[in-house]
């Protein structure tokens, strides 16, 4: 993964989390506030029913009191308090009466607590409500609710009495409104809400007796359980039905506990607030912040790209710059914009390369004054030895000239004799330097390296072995089906022969010559290894350098030579080795070298050089 | 001022019931009790005479009256048969209007706009207070429980015998019926068998309660009514609250006209007296309603006061047909009729005899 791409990623991921971290907040601080209102609303609801309730009450006191102050009902109250009055006479009243007052409910009561008239249940005549006729201050009691026997079975009434005392016998009003849809009905509810009723008319729970304003409430059961609890404990309640397994069917309810006039319960209101509202926002600021997250994705897709390629670009530029510099081209540089730390980097990417450039030029102009004071030393080392013979020789000759002319005749002979050795030698010396000089361009052919490595040591082998000399054990380990590569088998020759020559110099106690080819992708592999006591890492780094010896009477040369022939073809050569162990020198050869000769590698070991 | 109680002939008397005749022929009955009763007050304007086993002799319009127009279901004109062999109706047409509401036919009455109306039992004391003449006849319709032979709920002769005895058939005569009728023990009225003080009317709710503890049976009953007979319904509903105090349970139902069969335990039903003869009333009763109670009794019309009075005893024993009251015919009168006689048991509306004097 790229450094822009990890850098569009982690803008995608921030951005997403930002979304996300405000989608939960906003939908959370949203549900928060519509459950706070919705229990608000509850509350205010209940309140509502409580105030409504009370208000009903003292409607319905009002009414029945008015019941019991009308004059038809205070003759009724004074006929009936005479001896052997007829009270059949008065069985329908109370049907015409609880119309003209609007009450579902109305019963006159004789003295005893005998029904004379029922609008309920009109056949109940003559039947006693023992409960009315006991002494109770109905006036301060006011209204109560109470379950009320009807044609259709039980139902639950807001009721009161009012007593019409003529004499010494009373007349009793017993009358109310019916608990239950109408009455639901007449709440005035917000949206999303609803009231039920349940009415405890039956000795378990019953579906049938929980209504809302339209009847009977669809999947009663479901309160069964709160209701049962209610049953045995009153007390006010909030719970909360899930419907379906949509989150948005649920609805919390805020039960309310009917009781009667003795503290039983006899039904239950149940506030309930729908949990849609709040779902379906919920789902709306989902979707809107899914819509602002995917736009603000696209968004963020768009700026992520162009800022991390704003960011990344220098630092690009810099990647690029830093590989033309592994490449070798020293004068690369980064272009500067702005003084952000990324420019301040190329900045000191540049000041680096400058000063690597001047650096290198310092050391190549260094590594030439060496090199050429190391020619000069060597020159000088290697025409000295002559020169000095040389010049012995001619004083001789003039010495003899002038101090024994009798004898000059034979110092003459044997003083050319020695100038002529000497002059051969410095011929030869010069021949070598030349030689270097003149390194033939390679003549490309296949070659097959594991016989010209088997010929070489084929070649040594009488040396190997040589008496006086200590023995040298070569060891092949040459990789079967080696390929052949293009190369110049003569000039490979000449370094294979050079490694094998310092090898047998580095072990004067003898030792073991190993040789190793491998080959990968076509390219091949030779490692030159002896058991000598090795180099030390400032001889390794040194060890190519032309002229550079570790030998008594070389010329450091030969592996300035080898490294040209390796080079020639493309490859390259390094060299390990550890002090008392030995040193092992790599060849690494192309399949094919390129068309132009690149510039040789020459990667030092950590250890020592020859 | 005096012609006015000397009877003259002429004018149309307005009569107006609450049934609805929908076949004058008798061969076609009744789909309701209201209209069977009706044509028994109907069919003897229109034939002369009856037989012995309460067919009618004669072609129609050999009675008192000749049918002039006929909308079923809804009015009916009679004119005077001049021919009629005993002697020409006063008035010279009748017109009978059916299917009018009791309010309706009390008002009808009370403003003039009837000079004949049916009124319910149960109004006759408020017809009264508000100043109509009212003419009530001797008890004649029984009204009883009958059970359903046959049924789970009721065969336990002691479940008919619990809810017999929680019925306060006081209570619905001074109630429900305003005082107008009385308490049904036996199947025959006291004016008409003379033994009717031997059968129990009263209401007793403790023995009831301790027979219905002991039934560990069904014991819910559903007691069917005429659904458009309001009278009905009140009387149900009383026995259900009845039944209800005495431990028992009675469920109510509405039987509409023509519904076929219903599931129904027993049936309130009404039963007049085909005839003032107690032996051949009983036997009529015995056998409209008998094969349905399961009871079956054969008195002859001549039976002996005692036989009569042994076989209404074995059925009422069988609590399979419970009487509850006894209720009188009450006619609401206009101001325009005159020599109005109370109907007999068994004879249908006197309008023979009758003539319309003058509005005052």
């Amino acid at each position: 993964m790229t450094f822009r791409t990890k850098l569009f990623v982690v803008f995608m991921l921030a951005l997403l989390l930002s979304v996300a971290i405000v989608a939960v907040g906003v939908a959370a601080v949203t549900r928060r506030a519509f459950q706070d209102s919705n229990r608000t609303h509850s509350e205010a609801l209940v309140a509502q029913f409580e105030r409504e309730f009370e208000r009903h009450k003292q409607d319905i006191v009002h009414r029945v009191q008015g019941i019991a102050d009308a004059e038809a009902t205070v003759r009724m109250a004074i006929d009936l308090s005479r001896p052997k009055a007829d009270v059949s006479v008065y069985v329908n009243d109370a049907r015409g009466v609880s119309e003209s007052h609007q009450l579902d409910f109305l019963d006159f009561a004789g003295d005893d607590g005998s029904i004379i008239s029922s609008n309920e249940l009109p056949a109940r005549f003559g039947y006693k409500i023992d409960w009315l006729a006991q002494p109770q201050d109905w006036a301060a009691l006011g209204a109560f609710l109470r379950k009320v026997d009807t044609q259709d079975g039980p139902a639950l009434g807001l009721m009161s009495v009012s007593v019409v005392r003529v004499g010494d016998r009373n007349l009793y009003v017993f009358g109310g409104e019916r608990l239950g849809k109408d009455f639901l009905a007449s709440l005035v509810l917000p949206s999303g809400m609803r009231a039920l009723l349940y009415m405890n008319l039956d000795t378990s729970f019953q579906p049938s007796n929980l209504v809302d304003e339209s009847g009977p409430v669809t999947d009663g059961e479901r309160f069964a359980e709160v209701i049962e609890w209610e049953r045995e404990q009153p007390t006010e309640r909030v719970f909360h039905i899930a419907w379906t397994p949509d989150a948005a069917s649920g609805e919390s309810f805020h039960l309310l506990p009917l009781l009667g006039r003795q503290g039983e319960l006899l039904g239950a209101l149940l506030v309930g607030s729908s949990d849609r509202e709040v779902v379906m926002l919920e789902r709306r600021i989902i979707w809107l912040a899914a819509g602002v997250a995917a736009m603000g994705l696209l968004l963020g897709l768009l700026m992520s790209w162009w800022g991390a390629a704003r960011v990344t670009r220098p630092v690009l530029k810099l990647a690029e710059g830093a590989r033309e510099v592994s490449e070798g081209n020293w004068s690369a540089r980064v272009e500067v914009r702005g003084r952000n730390e990324i420019a301040q980097l190329a900045k000191a990417f540049n000041r680096m390369t400058e000063q690597l450039s001047e650096q290198r030029e310092r050391l190549v102009q260094a590594e030439r004054v060496a090199a050429w004071r190391e020619l000069a030393r060597r020159l000088a080392h290697e025409l000295k030895n002559p020169l000095f013979p040389l010049e012995t020789t001619v004083e001789n000759l003039q010495r003899a000239k002038e101090q024994s002319p009798e004898q000059f005749e034979e110092v003459f002979r044997e003083s050319t004799g020695i100038l002529l050795s000497e002059i051969e030698n410095l011929k030869k010396i010069v021949g070598r330097f030349s030689d270097f000089a003149k390194m033939p361009q390679p003549e490309i052919g296949p070659v097959n390296l594991n016989e010209t490595v088997r010929g070489i040591v084929k070649l040594f082998e009488s040396q190997f072995g040589a008496v006086g000399r200590p023995p040298i054990t070569p060891e092949l380990h040459l990789e079967e089906g080696l390929p052949a590569i293009q190369a110049d088998e003569a000039l490979l020759r000449r370094a294979i022969e050079n490694l094998v020559l310092n090898a047998m110099d580095a072990m004067p106690a003898g030792g073991v010559l190993m040789l190793r080819t491998t080959h990968e992708n076509g390219d091949v592999d030779l490692e030159v290894s002896d058991t000598g006591s090795g180099l030390t890492p400032e001889e390794c780094d040194r060890l190519f350098t032309p002229y550079y010896t570790t030998k008594q009477h070389g010329t450091g040369l030969g592996l300035a030579i080898v490294q040209s022939v390796v080079s020639d073809h493309g490859g390259r050569i390094s060299v390990e080795s550890e002090s008392g162990v030995g040193t092992s020198f790599h060849i690494h050869l192309p399949a094919k070298p390129p068309v132009r000769s690149p510039v040789a590698v020459v990667e030092a070991g950590s250890s020592n050089g020859e | 001022m005096e012609s006015a109680r000397r009877p003259r002939y002429g004018g149309t008397l307005r009569v107006e019931i609450g049934a609805v005749v929908k076949s004058l022929d008798p061969a076609t009955g009744a789909t309701t009790p209201g209209e069977a009763a009706a044509k028994d007050d109907i069919d003897p304007l229109l034939y002369e005479g009856r037989s012995l086993e309460g067919a009618y002799t004669g072609a129609i319009g050999s009675g008192p009256f000749r049918v002039a127009e006929w909308e079923p279901g809804q009015r009916l004109v009679l004119v005077a048969n001049e021919s009629f062999r005993e002697g020409r109706p006063f008035v010279d047409s009748v017109e009978i209007r059916m299917g009018r509401a009791a309010r309706d036919r009390l008002l009808d009455v009370e403003l003039d706009r009837a000079d004949v109306a049916e009124i319910p039992p149960e109004e006759v004391r408020h017809a009264a207070e508000h100043g109509v003449r009212v003419s009530v006849s001797l008890p004649d319709e029984l009204v009883a429980v009958v059970f359903v032979a046959g049924r789970p709920a009721t065969e336990d002769r002691r479940s008919r015998e619990a809810l017999s005895r929680s019925i306060d058939r006081a209570a619905i005569v001074n109630f429900i019926l305003q005082k107008q009728g009385e308490p049904a023990g036996g199947l025959l009225p006291q004016w008409s068998s003379g033994t009717a003080f031997l059968f129990s009317t009263a209401v007793d709710t403790a023995q009831a309660r301790n027979i219905w503890s002991e039934i560990t049976g069904p014991r819910r009953i559903v007691l069917g009514y005429d659904a458009s007979d309001s009278l009905e319904e009140s009387i149900a509903e009383r026995i259900a609250v009845d039944a209800r105090e005495a431990g028992g349970s009675v469920t109510v139902a509405a039987i509409k006209p023509g519904a076929g069969s219903v599931n129904a335990d027993a049936r309130l039903v009404r039963l007049r007296m085909a005839s003032a003869n107690p032996g051949e009333a009983l036997a009529r009763d015995i056998a409209a309603w008998g094969p349905i109670a399961g009871v079956s009794a054969d008195p002859a019309p001549t039976a002996m006061p005692q036989q009569i009075y042994d076989a209404e005893r074995a059925i009422v024993s069988t609590y399979r047909i419970v009487p509850l009251v006894w209720l009188p015919r009450a006619y609401g009168l206009g101001t325009r009729v005159r020599d109005w006689k109370a109907p007999a048991t068994g004879a249908g509306w006197p309008f023979t005899d009758l003539w319309l004097g003058e509005v005052p």
